[in-house]
């Protein structure tokens, strides 16, 4: 505000303690002295200042942040002094140098970015939308349930609600009131005071509104008073945050970028020879003057956003009171709290819960409200994502997102984004803006089936969860509990805890189709993050395509394409992967099946309720019968070849974790088990261990070994399938013997009295089987864990860097209690919360077990992420579920060669050598410490890396069934 | 174990019935009993295990309390007559807390070993679990809700203190494996006696509504310093002023200052106003003792 004097004061007093002013305090500084226009003296004594502590101008401009006018206020006051003061040119655009990506980035080949199917005008008009929901911050949308006519009781209810919400409003406007009043007289800082300014942030009724929605949301079974306390708090964070982005007038730069920046995908502009990235970082450079896009780090701390939802809840609880006659008129009318605080007790700690009153939850149920209020963030997006530019910036256009997820707290991983060289990040920001800037539309039809259905009695057969009026009724014994028997009691908690889950279960999936209702004429996009481990992920949490087969079958590419030759083939051999069926056929042979059943797919697709359902009696109901009709739709079309589809077609990885495995040993054995072989047929990896189980138990019982004879006839690929499929997600033997005594005790003939026995018996075989097959497979799973516990014993974290340059740590700390209580000395939380962060203790048994499943997922992200980009560069459609690819049926055969192609590249790579060698310096670097013995036994670890197989990987490039 | 606490019983004169859960200590313990004329009877089983939660066939060491006192030819007899059994037993260190509530359970439903009756236990517990058990209203961090339930049951007895100094250990740092404790001196192993109230169950509280108590008491102490009032409103009680008049509690009371009897009374006032009958209230209860009993 250009108070010099108070400034200078501060200079001092940090001088006084010896510390050292950043590049911000000098901004701040000059920016001040802009604004107020001061001599020349004053400038040109605090410039010099500056190049003493070792800055330069130019870093003003290139480092610091600035909001509203401040840059301009700065370049000003420099300008006093240096009138010809010139800012410095933008930095150079870096391209990324990774060595699986040579051809890329190059300028020489690059081919224009691909267009949507919409104008300029269109697009602006849909940011306009998009930019109106998020600045509201919540949207409310008509739930799909509210097709159902409406009682007189329900009208009743809902009078009395209203009435009673309107109180409510006016009971917490006041206690909000006045508990700031109370706080204001407060005179020491104490815990309850140090909240006092975040009551000050937005106005009084935003902080009512924020509580009366968490009371609308309420389940009747409650909530902990933790997830309450996380949500009122960062709901303040997010609002407070918008604020602040209208403020600094970010915003508004953002508009302005984001207009030119359209242009890039528009139909109806010039080509550009740029990815979404780049066009935006160019926009950016050129835009120059004006604020930064990022704002100035301004994250709460997680103690913060719990001790400021603690007390919003707090007064939710003391303030929101409803007459006790309210449903029946006969008992004394007098207020009572509609919110109780209660624990329950977990063995041997307890959680505080927060439950509505019953009473409360009649009236609720019996208004049979159809509006949900969902964060704006939980809805798709009505227009192209901001694309990722650094790990602060993209996704939406207001909602704060971070690149990375992050598991309670954890910080680690954000601050080695920060340090990684931007450039590093550039492959895993561009693969992301890949899959989030796909376009999305509804499966009308499908949809309209599956709410008619819901809106019936749901169909627990089909995956749509019935209503709760269906759930079982606890026995109408006398009324009197205390006289129930055991029986009596446990048949009533069955009865509450089904209804429990049928209320989340319904709840899930009315949130999921109201939400896909409101965008059903719409066109919409899911901006991606991702998690430590760099595997991908919608951000709209509830309605996205890795949602269950209900959410997949009525999800559709927005963009058509023709079928083209080949794509009635690929569409028909789809939908006989997604029954289940014919999975151990080559790809013709299930093409013939599907051709043999037309008529039963007809009928699906014509009469789906009425008919001889057929689609109903496969592994993914809903989306073969989506798929019915497309077929349908295209088979009576006049050319099947011209034929415009909107329909994803699946290609999954099989076994995709072992696969990576195979290849990273070059297992020959393995690698034929898991199809990295070209094969007629696909091939069984679980079969094949059952196989090779059977053989050694053979040998053992010729040998007379007695559990060797019970087991025979038993194993079967079932029995060992869990155990197989889990074992590279790092199953111990311990989890792989209960696995295996599941199994058997499935098995009516087993003989009980042997169960023990044959289970670790089967375990130890199960193992032995993976080694010989996989035999390369298990060592280097055995140096990975090895590794890990070495690094994490040392007190250190295991991290590593993907081949795609993207920095991973993983984020298992000892846990250490989340401290809430109310009413807790401030200054004991401040110390927990400083010892936390700062000097958390790795988990040593999770870092080195979590190792080898997390290595292979940073490997499957990476390959996906490089399928993604070289599918891009080829104009395809391209989405993936983690190891599962979509794209369009005219182009499946382009994304199976890429994905082939790169899944080769890849582990041409030396994955492991890298790893190594970077594990080395990190951890084993000299000069880091003493060499303590520690560190001789890690670098003789670490160095000592598996020797792998002689399996041909150029052999992939052939494989029909590797992902197929 | 070697039998040190079954040879000073049966040198007392009395009849014993011992229990074993290690297989390596009962042929020694066999012959002993083999040598004696029917004083002594070795059964093998676990007394920390008795009567298990999970459903299913039960396999020794665990056992069913029924079976056991079948075995041992002990009949139940009323609450109210004298005692019918007495047990001797050291409490596993590590599973201390986790038994007195097991036991505690069992107590107010009278299930398990106090089917038959007001069993009195002589048991050796830590100290630290000793001072919670006798805290007096207001001892920060002993007065828990595991004191009342424990003083409103039963009546407390020290019989003997023992340091810690007089067991040997073999632990390489010398060291004895107990707990830690931050708060409460933890110095002895205490033997202490625990008879069953005669009068538990001669007001309002009943086996079949003893859940409740327990459940109220609990919610009270999750808090200790919380007032009595709070937690009675914000169970949406009609009038808890007028309650806590008469029953004399002070209106700005902390749960962690009433007597052990002021919750008894507390209960028995409840009981029989509109809280307890509150559906809401019943569930809760109902869900509190799903874990333990059913």
């Amino acid at each position: 505000q250009g108070h010099l004097q108070r400034i200078n004061r501060l200079f001092s007093m940090l001088e006084s303690v010896g510390l050292r002013p950043s590049l911000d305090s000098y901004s701040a500084a000059l920016e001040c002295m802009g604004r107020n226009q001061s001599s020349p003296k004053v400038i040109q004594r605090c410039v010099q200042q500056l190049k003493k502590d070792g800055f330069h101008v130019d870093e003003l401009f290139q480092q610091c942040l600035f909001e509203e006018d401040e840059k301009e206020k700065v370049l000003s006051a420099i300008r006093i002094v240096q009138p010809n003061y010139q800012l410095p040119p933008p930095p150079k655009p870096q391209t990324c140098k990774a060595s699986l990506l040579p051809d890329f980035y190059s300028k020489e080949k690059t081919v224009s970015y691909p267009k949507l199917d919409f104008s300029v005008q269109e697009l602006q008009e849909r940011f306009q939308q998009q930019l109106e929901m998020e600045l509201d911050n919540t949207v409310t949308i008509e739930s799909v349930e509210s097709a159902k006519p409406l009682t007189p009781q329900a009208i009743k209810a809902r009078k009395v609600l209203a009435t009673l919400r309107s109180q409510w409003h006016d009971s917490i406007l006041q206690a909000l009131q006045k508990s700031k009043r109370s706080m204001s007289r407060l005179k020491t800082a104490s815990g309850y005071n140090m909240l006092y300014p975040y009551l000050y942030l937005l106005p009084d009724e935003e902080y009512v509104g924020i509580m009366l929605q968490i009371l609308n949301t309420l389940s009747p079974q409650g909530e902990s008073l933790a997830v309450l306390a996380r949500e009122l708090g960062s709901k303040v964070y997010n609002r407070y945050i918008t604020q602040r982005k209208l403020r600094s007038r970010q915003l508004e730069k953002v508009q302005e970028i984001y207009e030119d920046y359209i242009h890039l995908l528009a139909k109806d502009s010039q080509p550009d020879e740029y990815l979404p990235r780049e066009y935006w970082e160019k926009l950016v450079a050129e835009a120059g003057f004006g604020p930064s896009l990022n704002l100035k780090d301004c994250s709460w701390p997680y103690m913060l956003l719990m001790r400021l939802g603690m007390h919003m809840l707090e007064l939710l609880v003391k303030a929101v009171k409803v007459p006790r006659n309210i449903l029946n008129p006969r008992l004394e009318p007098k207020l009572i709290p509609v919110l109780y605080h209660i624990y329950s007790f977990r063995s041997s700690w307890q959680v505080g819960l927060i439950k509505p009153h019953p009473i409360f939850s009649q009236i609720v149920s019996d208004a049979a409200e159809t509006l949900l209020t969902f964060n704006s963030s939980a809805i798709p997006m009505l227009c192209p994502p901001v694309p990722w530019t650094s790990p602060h910036f993209g996704a939406f256009v207001l909602n704060d997102t971070k690149l990375m997820r992050f598991v309670d707290g954890a910080v680690q991983h954000q601050m080695l984004l920060e340090q990684c060289p931007l450039v590093n990040l550039h492959p895993v920001l561009d693969a992301l803006n890949q899959l989030g800037n796909c376009a999305w539309k509804i499966n009308q039809p499908v949809l309209d089936i599956i709410i008619s259905i819901f809106n019936d009695k749901g169909n627990e057969k089909l995956d749509i969860p019935p209503p709760i009026s269906e759930a079982p009724r606890p026995p109408a014994a006398s009324s009197n509990s205390s006289t129930w028997n055991k029986s009596q009691k446990h048949k009533f908690l069955l009865c509450k805890k089904k209804a429990a889950e049928m209320h989340s279960l319904r709840m899930d999936a009315l949130y999921k189709l109201s939400i896909a209702n409101y965008v059903r004429d719409k066109v919409f996009w899911f901006p991606h993050n991702m998690d430590f481990r760099g595997r991908t992920y919608p951000c709209p949490p509830y309605f996205n395509h890795l949602g269950n087969d209900v959410t997949r079958a009525i999800l559709l590419f927005a963009e058509g394409k023709p079928l083209g030759p080949n794509g009635l083939d690929w569409l028909k051999i789809h939908l006989i992967n997604l029954t289940g069926l014919k999975k151990k056929n080559a790809l013709q042979e299930r093409l013939e099946y599907a051709n043999e059943i037309m008529e039963e797919i007809l009928d699906s697709a014509d009469h789906p309720l009425t008919g001889r359902k057929w689609w109903m009696n496969t592994d993914e109901p809903w989306q073969a019968l989506a798929c019915c009709m497309e077929i349908a739709r295209a088979s009576r079309s006049p050319d099947p070849a011209a034929y415009v589809s909107h329909f994803p077609v699946h290609q999954d990885g099989s076994c995709n974790g072992l696969q990576h495995y195979a290849a990273l040993g070059r297992d020959l054995i393995g690698a034929i088990s898991v199809n990295l072989m070209p094969c007629s047929v696909p091939q069984d990896v679980y079969s094949a261990v059952a196989q090779q189980v059977e053989e050694f138990r053979k040998k053992d019982a010729e040998q007379g070994v007695k559990i060797a004879r019970v087991l025979q006839g038993f194993i079967s690929r079932k029995v060992v399938k869990q155990t197989v499929m889990t074992v590279v997600y790092g199953v111990t033997r311990y989890g792989g013997r209960l696995q295996m005594e599941k199994r058997l005790k499935e098995t009516e003939e087993f003989p009980e009295e042997y169960l023990w026995e044959a289970s670790h018996y089967l375990v130890k075989q199960v193992f032995n089987g993976i080694k010989e097959m996989f035999s390369a497979t298990r060592d280097i799973q055995t140096w990975l864990t090895e590794s890990a516990k070495l690094i994490a014993q040392s007190g250190q974290t295991v991290e590593w860097v993907t081949p795609l340059g993207l920095p991973i740590v993983q984020p298992y700390y000892r846990s250490r209690s989340t401290v809430a209580g109310r009413g807790q000395p401030a200054r004991q939380q401040a110390k927990a919360q400083q010892a936390g962060i700062a000097c958390r203790k790795p988990d040593t048994v999770k870092q080195k077990n979590a190792f080898p499943p997390n290595f292979i997922h940073s490997l499957d992200s990476t390959h996906m992420m490089l399928t993604a980009l070289h599918c891009l560069r080829q104009g395809l459609t391209f989405v993936s579920v983690h190891d599962c690819y979509w794209t369009h049926a005219l182009t499946v055969d382009v994304m199976n060669q890429i994905c082939r192609q790169q899944f080769v590249a890849l582990h041409s790579e030396k994955i492991l050598q890298d790893l190594s060698e970077f594990m080395l310096e990190k951890y084993c670097s000299p000069g880091r410490e003493t060499r303590a013995l520690w560190q001789k036994k890690l670098m003789e670890q670490l160095s000592n890396v598996p020797r792998t197989g002689e399996f041909n990987l150029k052999k992939v490039m052939d494989s029909t069934y590797f992902f197929s | 174990g070697p039998g040190i606490l079954t040879r000073t019983l049966l040198n007392a004169g009395v009849r014993v019935v011992a229990l074993e859960n290690n297989s390596a200590f009962l042929p020694n313990l066999q012959s002993l009993e083999n040598s004696l004329d029917g004083q002594l009877k070795v059964i093998y089983g676990d007394f920390f295990r008795l009567d298990p939660l999970v459903s299913g066939t039960v396999k020794p060491p665990a056992m069913c309390s029924d079976k056991l006192f079948e075995t041992m030819g002990v009949a139940a007899v009323p609450w109210r007559a004298d005692v019918p059994l007495k047990v001797f037993g050291i409490l596993p260190q590590r599973k201390e807390r986790v038994t007195l509530w097991r036991l505690l359970f069992a107590l107010y439903e009278c299930s398990s070993i106090y089917r038959c009756g007001r069993v009195e236990l002589n048991i050796f517990i830590s100290e630290k679990e000793y001072k919670v058990l006798t805290a007096k209203p207001g001892e920060a961090r002993a007065y828990q809700a595991l004191t009342v339930l424990w003083q409103v049951g039963c009546e407390i007895q020290l019989l003997h203190m023992e340091p810690w100094s007089s067991f040997v250990t073999n632990l390489k740092n010398g060291g004895l494996a107990i707990p830690k404790t931050r708060w409460l001196p933890n110095d002895h192993l205490c033997l202490v006696r625990l008879t069953p109230q005669q009068n538990l169950f001669t007001g309002a509280l009943k086996p079949t509504n003893s859940a409740t108590f327990i459940f109220m008491v609990k919610q009270c102490l999750v808090k200790p310093k919380s007032k009595l009032t709070d937690r009675l409103n914000s169970w949406s009680l009609d009038n808890g002023g007028k309650l806590l008049r008469a029953l004399e509690i002070p209106k700005n009371a902390q749960t962690r200052n009433l007597y052990p009897e002021d919750y008894r009374r507390l209960f028995e006032v409840l009981q029989n106003s509109s809280v307890f009958t509150e559906t809401w209230f019943h569930d809760e209860v109902l869900e509190s003792i799903r874990n333990i009993n059913l």
